[in-house]
């Protein structure tokens, strides 16, 4: 028997708020929303060089070996970037983020280290940090498309 | 869902009272410039899970942004203690949580922690308007049981299985709009 429930609608103020005379037109709102991430560009691509570097150091301690402490703090470090890189309208290195958390995700509950999956995956990192506004648009989505299959073959074992 | 930039849809953030729960600064910066520039005004913003308590239990609040925290979903845990609380009317309000990664598990959390909806990272301004004004609109029930406290999770409304002529709920078989 299912235990008894108290199904109910309470009153949420938020609608009749936002409808409120006044505010902004829609249009307005996302332009200035845009303007202000804008501004976080500088200290965005400055923290996602910090995050390169320190990747790269849990790379090389890694040694080739599944290490648990370490792929933690990997998992942790890359999970801790993601949307950083779309401040900067950087979708791309954002794409790569999430597939190297994929990965990442996968080893850790899994107890495996896929040296070479790591790799390539830091080594686009730096290649689209530095490459930052003067790619090709068709190679950058052929190589993500790369990453990706490496993420989902590490996970079909 | 799905606004278009050049609609001329107004909506007033002014008046709408924000927590934000965010650990990291450029994070917390994100969201703060995201609707800074919708227009909102009163924005608590908590960098821990106390802090986010300490608010509750003080300010009322119309709109909670909370992010899952990564590995140690303590963000999840906070929107649990939330519906749990008993703090009216804050329990009740809208929860929109935000996450990096989403694998299949966190996605469950989320709809079970009693959050409104999640939002994947990364947040652009476009998908958080979209959220914003989806979870205001007045209606949904409001579920509490033993084992949940939230919004009701069930959005399909579909037809009485084969061989079932009686639901058990009063609106099985009755289409709902939306």
């Amino acid at each position: 028997m299912s235990d008894s429930a108290r199904i109910h609608t309470p009153d949420i103020p938020l609608g009749r708020l936002i409808r409120m005379p006044g505010g902004k037109n829609v249009g307005q709102a996302l332009d200035d929303a845009e303007k202000g991430l804008q501004s976080l560009r500088g200290e965005s691509m400055k923290e996602l060089q910090r995050v390169l570097e320190k990747a790269g150091d849990y790379y090389s301690r890694a040694e080739g070996k599944f290490n648990p402490l370490l792929v933690n703090a990997f998992y942790d470090l890359i999970n801790g970037a993601i949307g950083l890189p779309t401040v900067g309208k950087d979708r791309a290195i954002d794409s790569m983020l999430v597939s190297l958390a994929d990965l990442l995700d996968y080893y850790r509950t899994s107890g495996e280290w896929g040296d070479k999956s790591v790799q390539v995956h830091l080594s686009t990192f730096q290649l689209l940090l530095r490459t930052e506004g003067a790619r090709d648009p068709e190679g950058t989505a052929a190589i993500l498309s790369g990453l990706q299959k490496v993420s989902r073959k590490a996970a079909r074992g | 869902m799905g606004f278009s930039t050049d609609s001329r849809a107004r909506f007033n953030l002014a008046q709408v009272s924000v927590l934000l729960l965010e650990e990291t600064s450029l994070g917390m910066s994100i969201l703060v410039q995201i609707l800074n520039g919708f227009g909102a005004r009163k924005i608590h913003r908590c960098d821990t899970v106390e802090k986010a308590e300490k608010v509750v239990q003080e300010t009322d609040l119309d709109l909670l942004i909370i992010d899952a925290m990564g590995r140690s979903g303590a963000g999840y845990d906070f929107v649990r203690w939330l519906r749990r609380s008993g703090i009216r009317p804050n329990c009740y309000v809208p929860v929109i949580l935000t996450a990096a990664h989403t694998p299949a598990s966190a996605i469950a959390r989320a709809r079970d922690c009693g959050a409104h909806i999640l939002m994947a990272k990364p947040l652009t301004p476009r998908a958080m308007l979209d959220r914003i004004v989806w979870v205001a609109r007045a209606g949904r029930r409001f579920v509490e049981c033993d084992s949940y406290a939230g919004p009701d999770r069930r959005f399909k409304v579909s037809d009485l299985p084969a061989g079932v002529a009686v639901g058990r709920r009063r609106e099985d078989g009755v289409s709902v709009p939306g």
